[in-house]
């Protein structure tokens, strides 16, 4: 009962801030027809009572499965399933994450249908799963993730170089939307847990930068993504 | 009236449906050759796909119906203004109260207190976090109002992470790097994102593509170098005190 009161609250103190500045704005400078603002508040209520429903389920049903896969996975020690499985994870929780879902419908509404929301899931889904992927290789080989950053970084301000302007923007935005609510809790249980089988309980720090990484591969991603669409 | 609010919900629970599928393969995979979990623990599991199945429904339903099209009108409102200037001061309240009050900074907080030894004053934290988020935005509105390329700050942003990071602990990296998701909530990502594009759209020359999105990407890197420069300060604080504490260890020695 505790967790369900908790989450409530959780969703009220990100959501109320936001929605008292926009009602000030509407009385004092935007003035939208009541009408519409009626709309927003229902949507409001909506996303409220929808994230509420959502993280309590995270917390019930997929958070334990991403940490029972990621214990399964470090007792097997075999590389190859590790890195392996690590990458179908980080595609599918990312396939439902909710802020990639809706990025990729503004884009897709925005640019008028030329870059459809289904392949902006996909090409993001990809980077976040070879990026976990290389997280697990990190964590089993000890790389220092300080390397990783700026080899990731390096390569997309070349790739940049050849893609269309457009996409930019998209891109980098892309790399912030995968740290969302299902995506930042299950890569961490599956990171810290790998981290600690494999390399006893000191090193549970490990775990730690693997969000970062998740987020680098959409950006690179993306990108190449435009170098196609060019 | 004239509301629409359960408007195509049933495209938005196939697209869930679909959304949900694949991570429910994986695991169905998992359980056949790896996990074998007993029944009741299945059934929590199931209990937590439908209510995630449920919520995640009745989320995006909201961000159709009233985040997206509401956000956007209301952002072309606001660049239709005769004074711009007050996108600035409104774009830093969004991004300073979106953050104060955002649970998942509380968290980082927490992660940031264990890493520096109580070392970072919490409410240090959270206003260097709201103010470089409020910031962020001003800059994206700025960025928006002059249509100046996301190069020129994302560039130097991320330039000034790498070498920050000379200077930090390796936990405190990882921390940092890590933090960059506490800002982009569900609120920023869809309402302000939706906002941003109406801006963008009524703002002359600018092309709502181009300069409408990239918001998300600046507000990602203000907790990025937030993080990493007061763990830089508050190193250098502990070290001096340290230093200190050893001189004073020494002249107490030389007086005996």
């Amino acid at each position: 009962m505790d967790n369900i009161k908790d989450t409530i609250l959780e969703v009220i103190y990100s959501i109320i801030p936001i929605t008292i500045v926009i009602t000030i704005l509407q009385f004092t400078l935007i003035g939208l027809p009541a009408e519409t603002f009626i709309q927003f508040m229902i949507g409001v209520v909506m996303v409220g009572f929808g994230l509420v429903l959502f993280l309590l389920g995270v917390n019930v049903g997929l958070l334990p499965v991403g940490e029972l896969i990621g214990s399964a996975l470090s007792k097997s020690k075999k590389v190859w399933m590790i890195v392996l499985f690590g990458f179908l994870l980080g595609v599918v929780v990312t396939i439902a994450e909710p802020d990639v879902r809706v990025l990729a419908s503004q884009v897709d509404t925005v640019s008028g249908g030329e870059i459809p929301q289904s392949v902006l899931i996909l090409a993001v889904a990809l980077g976040v799963g070879i990026f976990v992927a290389l997280a697990m290789l990190r964590i089993v080989f000890n790389i220092s993730i300080v390397v990783i950053l700026a080899i990731g970084y390096g390569l997309i301000f070349t790739i940049a170089a050849f893609t269309p302007p457009v996409f930019v923007p998209i891109s980098f935005d892309s790399g912030g939307v995968t740290t969302g609510p299902l995506t930042v809790p299950f890569v961490l249980a599956l990171g810290v847990g790998v981290a600690s089988v494999i390399r006893g309980k000191t090193a549970s720090t490990d775990g730690f930068g693997l969000v970062a990484l998740a987020s680098i591969g959409p950006v690179l991603s993306v990108l190449i993504l435009g170098v196609i669409y060019a | 009236m004239n509301l629409h609010i359960f408007e195509g919900f049933g495209a938005t629970m196939e697209e869930v449906a679909i959304a949900l599928l694949p991570l429910l393969l994986l695991f169905f995979v998992f359980q056949i050759f790896f996990l074998r979990l007993p029944k009741r623990k299945l059934l929590d599991i199931g209990v937590g796909f439908l209510l995630t199945f449920f919520g995640l429904s009745f989320f995006l339903q909201g961000v159709h119906i009233g985040f997206l099209p509401v956000g956007e009108l209301m952002g072309e409102r606001l660049g239709a203004m005769d004074h711009k200037w007050l996108l600035l001061p409104i774009g830093f309240f969004l991004g300073f109260f979106a953050i104060y009050a955002e649970p998942a900074v509380s968290v980082l907080i927490h992660q940031v207190d264990k890493a520096s030894g109580g070392y970072i004053p919490e409410k240090v934290l959270l206003y260097t976090l709201s103010i470089g988020v409020g910031l962020a935005i001003v800059l994206a509105m700025i960025r928006i109002l002059l249509g100046i390329s996301l190069w020129y700050f994302v560039l130097p942003g991320y330039i000034i992470a790498l070498i920050l990071v000379r200077f930090s602990s390796k936990t405190f990296t990882s921390i940092a790097f890590d933090s960059g998701g506490v800002a982009t909530g569900p609120m920023t990502a869809t309402f302000i994102l939706a906002m941003f594009v109406g801006i963008a759209s009524v703002t002359e020359g600018r092309d709502p593509l181009l300069d409408g999105f990239g918001m998300v990407a600046l507000v990602a890197l203000a907790p990025i170098l937030s993080v990493l420069t007061l763990g830089i300060l508050f190193q250098r604080k502990e070290k001096a005190q340290d230093g200190k504490s050893k001189e004073r260890a020494k002249t107490a020695h030389h007086d005996r």
